[in-house]
This record gives C-alpha cells, sequence and structure tokens, in this order.
C-alpha cells in the first residue's frame, strides 16, 4: 500500500481500476473506521499531520507569494497589490479583498476534476477577512491567486495558510496569521490532515481557519452528522494544530536569509 | 430600435448623471451577498447612523424593530405543490424574504464508484425580479454561496453518512439506474435569512415529493440493460424525518438573534449557520462575516442554535398542517 | 390585497372580506382604469389631457393603471403603484446615497435622486427636506427650509406606497405621549424614531462626537416599545392599503396596547383582520355622521 502503488493505480484503466481501488479503499476505511492503532496509508497515526514544507517568494512577479507542500498536496499562492481598484466596483472606504482559487488540469487523478472546488474561492475569502486590516488600504484592491498543483487532500486548509503566508510576504496589514486544519470523521474515528483518498471516504469533515495569537476563528465548516462533544474535540483538535502550523510559518517569515541560502 | 432608444433619451439633457440604482429599505440587498460586500452593505441598504444605532440597540435590548425579541422568528407560512411539473415543490415566507424550492426526480445511472447510490444535486438561483443587483453576475456569487451551503449540510459527508436523505434508497437497479433528484431553490424575494428560508422549503418540498414507483424487468434481450417502466398512478412518498432545517445565528454586538432581516444583517459582525437534524445532531455548519470568533462563543452558538432548532421544527410543522390544510379544502 | 400573506383562519377570512367589502361599499365610486381604458368625456367640451392620459382616434385613454380626476377641463389618472410623483413644497424624507463636494444626492423614491444643497445641513444621514425646486431635466433641489428639518437621527425608516401618504399642512408630529418622532413624508418614507431635541446651536462636530460618545446609551426601552408599536401598526395599515394618518396610526397603535397585543403580533393575521374591522366600523360612523343631518 505504498504511495507508488497509488501513483500506478491511476494509470490502469478506469473501470477495473475503479474497483479494485474502491476494494482497497473499502479496506482501508473498515480499519480506520474501526481500529485507532491501525496507521493510515502513509504511516501516520490518526493525529499526525503530513510534513509541512513551506517557502515565501517563489513568484518574483508578485507582490508576495508562498509555496506550501504538504504530502503530494502543492499549492501555489501570489499576491498581488494593493492596487487601485477598477472604477466599475462601488466606492468604498476599506480595501477589497479579491480571492481565486484554481486547479491546473493536472492536479487530480481524473483530468480536471479540480474545477468541482467551485467554492474554494469564496470559502479562502471568507478565512482571510478576518484577519486582513482591510481600512489600512482604502479603495484599493488585494488579489489573492491560489493555485493547485497538485490535489493530494486537505486542499483548501493549505491553500489558506499559504495564502497568509504569501499576505504576510507582500507585507499586507494583518491582525494575525492564519492557518487552516481540517479533520476528517472516519466512523468513531476523527483524523487529521486528512488525504485525498481518505477525504473520499469520510463521513464527515470540519476545518478550521484560526488565528493563534488572538485566539479567534475566522471560518469554520463542517459536514456531515456530529454530535456536540465530538465538534469540541475537533476543533480543539484543529486548534492545536493551527497553533503548531502557524510556528512553522513564523519561523519562515523570521529568517527568510537563511531560506535564501539554503 | 436605435432610433427610438435615441428618442427617449433626448428627453433628458446628454450631461444627466444616470440614475441611481434604487435601494430602499423595499428592495433591500440580498443577505447573503458575498462577504466581500457585506463589509459595506451598510451603504448599500444606505441606513444612516442613527438608524444603525437604533438596530444595534434593539437587539441589545431585546427588542428588535419589528417588536421581535432575539431569538423569535417573523411569521412563517408555507405553500406546497405550487409547482405541477415538480415531483414535489414548496414556497416559504418569512416576513418579507420569499424562497421556492422544488425537486424533480429523473431516472439516470449510478457513477462508477458509488454503484449502490442515486444522486442529489442542489442548486439555488437568485432572481432578479427579487433585487436588482441580482442582474448578470451580481447573483452569481450568492448563489454559489447558498448552494455551497445547502449541499453541506444535506449531502453529509463524502461516504453519504449523515446525509439528509439516504443515497441508496434512490437506486432502482444497482449499477443500472437510479433516481436523479435535482433540488432546486429560487429566491423570489429576499429580506434577510435566506439560507434558513431555503432549507427550510427544500424540506417542505421533499415531504410533498412522490417518487413515481418502478417496476423493473430485467431482460437478457436487450443486454441485460434493465427495462424500467414508471409508473404513473402510484407514488413512494419521500422519509424526510432525516432532513435537517438551518439556523443562521446573526451576531451583533454581543449578542445572537435568529431570523434577521437584511438591515439587521448590515449590522452583523459575524454568522454561524447550523443545521440540526430533529435528533438534535448538527450536520453541517458554515461561518460567514468577517470578523473571528472565540471558540467558546461558537460553541455557544451551536447550543443555541441547537435549543432553537427545536421551536423552529414545531413552527415549520404547524406551518406546513396549515398548508396541507388549506390543500385539502 | 396581493401583499397580504398571512395564514388566516375560516372565521378570520370571512370576517376580513366582510370588512374589504363594506370599506369598499362605503369608498366613493371612484373610476378606476387600466391601460388603454376609454376614460368617457363629453366631447363637447374642451378637454386638457393631464397625466396618464393619451389619445387615441379621438377618444381619451388611459395609460397607466389608476383612478381618473378630473379638475375642471383637466383629466389625468393618478396612479396608485408608481413611484412617487414630486410636488413642489412636497415634504419628503430621503437617504443619502452619494456624496459629493457641494451637494449631497438623496435616495427618495423618486425616479432621480434629489439634490440637497451643502450649505445648510450637518451630517450624511436620513433627511428630511421640503421640495423647493424641480429642475426641468426632473431632478429635484430640495431646502431644508428650518431647522426642524435636518438630520433624522434614532429610529426606524419604513417605506410605504407613495399614494398612502397625503400631503397635509403638518408632516412632522411629536408625540409626547410616547417620546417619539413621526414624520410622514410625502414620498412614502416614513419615519418613527426617539424624539429629537431641536438644538439651534448643534453643530456636525459636536453631533458626531455626541453620536460616538453615546454608542452604549441606547434608546430608552420603554420609548423603543412606543417606537416599534407605531411602526407596526403603519406596517399594518400600508399593507392594508389605508391612507395613513397620525390618528389612524395612534389609533391603531393604541388599539394594539389596550388589547394587549404582543408587539410583534401586530403583524399577526388576527390583528390584521381587527385593524380592517375597526376601520371599516370607523368609516361607517364617519359616512353616518356626515349623512346624518341631511
Amino acid at each position: 500500500m505504498s504511495a507508488a502503488a497509488a501513483a500506478a493505480d491511476t494509470y490502469s484503466p478506469a473501470a477495473e481500476a475503479g474497483s479494485k481501488r474502491r476494494e482497497r479503499r473499502e479496506e482501508l476505511r473498515r480499519h480506520l473506521a474501526e481500529d485507532a492503532d491501525w496507521p493510515r496509508a502513509d504511516g501516520r497515526s490518526l493525529h499526525d499531520c503530513r510534513p509541512a514544507f513551506m517557502q515565501t517568494g517563489p513568484t518574483t512577479a508578485a507582490s508576495g507569494s508562498a509555496y506550501a507542500e504538504f504530502g503530494k498536496t502543492k499549492v501555489i499562492v501570489s499576491v498581488f497589490g494593493p492596487r487601485e481598484s477598477k472604477k466599475a466596483m462601488l466606492y468604498s472606504d476599506t480595501g477589497r479583498l479579491n480571492c481565486s482559487v484554481s486547479y491546473t488540469t493536472f492536479a487530480t487523478g481524473i483530468r480536471g476534476q479540480g474545477l468541482e472546488n467551485k467554492e474554494y474561492s469564496g470559502m479562502l475569502h471568507k478565512a482571510l477577512e478576518g484577519a486582513v486590516m482591510l481600512h489600512t488600504f482604502p479603495k484599493t484592491t488585494v488579489d489573492v491567486f491560489a493555485l493547485v498543483l497538485e490535489s493530494g487532500g486537505s486542499d483548501l486548509p493549505i491553500i489558506i495558510s499559504c495564502a497568509s503566508l504569501a499576505l504576510a510576504d507582500a507585507g499586507i496589514m494583518m491582525y494575525d496569521l492564519v492557518t487552516s486544519v481540517s479533520v476528517s470523521c472516519l466512523g468513531k474515528n476523527v483524523i487529521i490532515d486528512p488525504t485525498s483518498d481518505e477525504e473520499a471516504w469520510q463521513d464527515g469533515g470540519l476545518m478550521v481557519s484560526y488565528m493563534p495569537a488572538r485566539k479567534e476563528i475566522t471560518q469554520l465548516t463542517l459536514t456531515g452528522e456530529w454530535t456536540d462533544g465530538k465538534i469540541t474535540n475537533a476543533v480543539e483538535l484543529c486548534m492545536d494544530a493551527c497553533s503548531k502550523l502557524c510556528e512553522i510559518l513564523r519561523e519562515r517569515l523570521k529568517d527568510p536569509a537563511s531560506l535564501a541560502s539554503e | 430600435l436605435i432610433s427610438g432608444d435615441l428618442n427617449l433619451d433626448s428627453t433628458l439633457p446628454s450631461k444627466l448623471p444616470p440614475p441611481p440604482v434604487f435601494r430602499s429599505s423595499a428592495a433591500p440587498p440580498p443577505q447573503g451577498s458575498p462577504a466581500s460586500r457585506r463589509a459595506r452593505d451598510d451603504t448599500m441598504v444606505g441606513l444612516s447612523e442613527g438608524e444603525k444605532h437604533f438596530i444595534r440597540g434593539g437587539i441589545a435590548q431585546d427588542l428588535r424593530a419589528d417588536g421581535r425579541r432575539r431569538l423569535q422568528f417573523r411569521a412563517l407560512t408555507v405553500e406546497t405543490g405550487i409547482i405541477p411539473q415538480a415531483n414535489g415543490s414548496a414556497r416559504v415566507r418569512m416576513g418579507a424574504t420569499e424562497v421556492i424550492a422544488s425537486v424533480k426526480a429523473e431516472l439516470g445511472k449510478p457513477t462508477i464508484l458509488h454503484p449502490d447510490k442515486g444522486k442529489v444535486s442542489i442548486y439555488v438561483d437568485c432572481s432578479p425580479t427579487a433585487a436588482p443587483m441580482f442582474e448578470g453576475r451580481g447573483s452569481e456569487e450568492l448563489s454559489a454561496e447558498l448552494s455551497v451551503g445547502l449541499q453541506r449540510c444535506l449531502l453529509g459527508g463524502k461516504s453519504g453518512a449523515g446525509a439528509a436523505i439516504d443515497l441508496s434508497s434512490l437506486i432502482v437497479v444497482e449499477g443500472k439506474a437510479c433516481w436523479d433528484l435535482y433540488i432546486d431553490g429560487l429566491v423570489v424575494s429576499s429580506d434577510g435569512n435566506l439560507l434558513d428560508a431555503l432549507a427550510a422549503a427544500i424540506k417542505v418540498a421533499l415531504s410533498d415529493t412522490g417518487i413515481p414507483k418502478v417496476n423493473v424487468s430485467l431482460n437478457n434481450e436487450t443486454d441485460g440493460e434493465p427495462e424500467v417502466d414508471i409508473s404513473d398512478e402510484e407514488f413512494l412518498q419521500f422519509d424526510t424525518s432525516g432532513v435537517p432545517v438551518i439556523i443562521t445565528l446573526t451576531k451583533v454586538g454581543k449578542h445572537y438573534i435568529v431570523d434577521a432581516t437584511s438591515e439587521e444583517e448590515s449590522q452583523m459582525s459575524s454568522a454561524v449557520s447550523v443545521s440540526v437534524n430533529s435528533h438534535g445532531q448538527i450536520c453541517g455548519l458554515t461561518k460567514r462575516g468577517g470578523a473571528g470568533l472565540d471558540p467558546s462563543v461558537i460553541f455557544d452558538m451551536i447550543s443555541v442554535a441547537k435549543n432553537v432548532s427545536q421551536r423552529f421544527y414545531t413552527l415549520l410543522e404547524s406551518a406546513f398542517a396549515a398548508a396541507e390544510a388549506v390543500a385539502d379544502e | 390585497m396581493g401583499d397580504l400573506h398571512l395564514r388566516l383562519n375560516q372565521t378570520q377570512r370571512v370576517r376580513l372580506e366582510a370588512a374589504l367589502h363594506e370599506l369598499q361599499a362605503l369608498a366613493p365610486a371612484a373610476a378606476a382604469v387600466t391601460f388603454a381604458d376609454n376614460i368617457p368625456v363629453n366631447p363637447e367640451d374642451t378637454i386638457l389631457k393631464g397625466h396618464g392620459t393619451s389619445d387615441q382616434d379621438g377618444e381619451v385613454v388611459a395609460t397607466v393603471c389608476g383612478v381618473v380626476e378630473r379638475v375642471q377641463n383637466l383629466v389625468c389618472v393618478r396612479t396608485l403603484r408608481a413611484r412617487y410623483k414630486p410636488q413642489k413644497g412636497d415634504i419628503i424624507i430621503g437617504r443619502v446615497s452619494e456624496i459629493a463636494s457641494k451637494r449631497w444626492r438623496l435616495e427618495t423614491n423618486f425616479s432621480q435622486g434629489a439634490v440637497l444643497m451643502l450649505s445648510s445641513m450637518n451630517l450624511p444621514d436620513g433627511i428630511q427636506a421640503e421640495v423647493c425646486h424641480i429642475q426641468h431635466d426632473g431632478s429635484l433641489d430640495l431646502q431644508p427650509r428650518s431647522q426642524k428639518y435636518g438630520k433624522l437621527q434614532r429610529g426606524q425608516l419604513l417605506t410605504v406606497p407613495a399614494y398612502l401618504v397625503k400631503r397635509r399642512k403638518q408632516h412632522f408630529h411629536h408625540l409626547e405621549q410616547y417620546d417619539a418622532d413621526l414624520i410622514l413624508g410625502c414620498n412614502g418614507f416614513v419615519w418613527v424614531g426617539e424624539h429629537a431635541v431641536v438644538d439651534e446651536e448643534t453643530n456636525s462636530n459636536e453631533d458626531q462626537h455626541k453620536l460616538s460618545m453615546e454608542v452604549e446609551a441606547f434608546t430608552p426601552l420603554e420609548t423603543r416599545r412606543h417606537i416599534c408599536r407605531l411602526a407596526n401598526a403603519v406596517r399594518v395599515l400600508s399593507a392594508l392599503g389605508f391612507t395613513l394618518t397620525v390618528e389612524l396610526i395612534i389609533q391603531t397603535a393604541e388599539a394594539g396596547l389596550s388589547s394587549d397585543v404582543e408587539i410583534n403580533n401586530m403583524l399577526g393575521a388576527e390583528f390584521y383582520v381587527q385593524t380592517a374591522e375597526r376601520e371599516a366600523k370607523r368609516r361607517a360612523d364617519l359616512s353616518r355622521r356626515m349623512n346624518g343631518p341631511r
């Protein structure tokens, strides 16, 4: 059940591979749902996140940019602006945050499947708008463009964290960094930072965007059936992971020189 | 045609600025207009400082502009069976907010990944008849936001757990034929709280839905393709006990209110929409609005929403019963 | 009655229908016309065709839905559901929609914005003013005539069809018993709010300062109750299509208060029916009294 095997699968004829993959996933799901000690496909335990690799400044043309790689998920975010808002926009004394998330056609196993995630642009906006000090750049627009190079699960939370790093890199005034982590619910277990395989079989999902220093949640979405206690636990788990992820972001920002010399 | 237009124009001096877009409290902006614009919604509604202050004060004092308390709903009316071509339909009015939901069932083919499940798609449209800013692209963002919000609350997890509609009940022949449910919402008139109204309309429309009974004969001659005979007379009712309602708590100042009007929504700092099923379990949640929330506030909002939802269930049920009574008359 | 979406039970429906029927019987037989309806005129008179009429094959036909009005030789049709049509001297309420360097543009329910010169005003807010001049291009010039006109502070602005507000001597009412202000704008905007003390001294800076200072000092609850009651009375009456007068609004609000109807329930079915019945009775009494001496 190595990563290589999973990759090979995507090249097999769809119909047969589909059923084979389904069987394999069913087995995985069964184990994950019932057995807390069962390691996940990539060898993590239930509450282990994938190692986070983040970097600022991959694109030179942008005011700020960031690249994030969590396992197979690879995301690049560029921030442009603040620049003057288009005339067509209504006058306003606060700035505008314009977010857009797109997928490369090769980001998903089946070509062009990423197009289904149309709502991500709006969700990215909602996660960030509470953190960006919009009143510091009136009449202007900040564009945040995110591109998912490869979709490997937990795409949206990674986009959000990466976008907040890119905003910081662009020198946009923010109350705090926003980091985001999602969990999947499989049977009675809650697993953090799910991969796309795990997401495809989840009974429910929960995503938290969090400003660790201010201890404020900027976005919370939830699907599937949950009890109160389970929500509380999952949110706390996410918040804890967000704080740790934020530390990684902070280190990256504090020490860009060492990064450049790497 | 062009000359006609010119004639019209010539009655006015050409220097005249374009007439301002009509925005009065009678045609307020959409409730869920994209968050980017919500921060400035107050300029769109055009509320004056004094009015804003009055609204905030009313919420703080537990007496809102129309005399409601914070956790009180507007009058709710329901009509069923308003679209004869659909398998089920409903109209829900909450104050000046009016939405329509229709459910259509069509025979389709299950996907390879889920051969034992039917498909449900939810789509919301904001008609420009509701408000001028719904015209063209103006409604797209709002429509998408509402659609996603409803999908999140009604469709459950990817595995199908916690879904409002049991997808496996839609299967006709495994792997060959299933029902595709098309749930369409339409915003007819908008005065806040669209998501809750739409969810209520969908719940009622599903209770109103009859799926035709089908007789399946497996025929070897037709290459294993099942022959499906749709009955015109016999219909199967839907089990809608699992369909949740959505309660949106709008936070204004330190307090939360339910069923906010668009004027009240313009004053919100953030809003949390929670969908609660009849067992009191949470099956979907979205946060809107820019300001961050303390985690404990969110947990409190969830429990408030849960309590309020029981009242809303009763309200909806009595409205539904009244609608059925009217239909029977 | 298209605006009313109420859940009436059988008795309520019958009562409402009876009340409305009675009202209809009492109303003077107004000639209601719709598009292309022929308006009967005496062909020998010289007729001035006013607003809402047109000439077709020598006959006068209506171009809008409404009520035919005749003043001497002038025949015109007054529309009911159209936007506000301003007349000189109307007292109106507007919302500032745009601020330019020397003037404000106001949303007044008219097809064009109204312009208020800045020379006399203080703050961008809800504004009441008098139409002092209609420019030939159709845009409005407004003039706040005295300190009494000006910014509206705390309260709510309701929108009703403009025809429900008739032009009168007095549009500005201070209801002392409620400590509230009620302003019926000719454009169909109705203001119900906390009574504002007219202070000759106030200037904009102080005002703004005051407002920010008072953020926590909300309208007293008792006053707010009265305001909400009045506002709901206006909502009920306009939904029933009754012309709004101060007396009627107070009467309706008081009726709610005396029969212990909760403020919110004033928008409920029972109160609608009661209001319709009360108004039918009042008008019946009125016509009886007027016909009495004869």
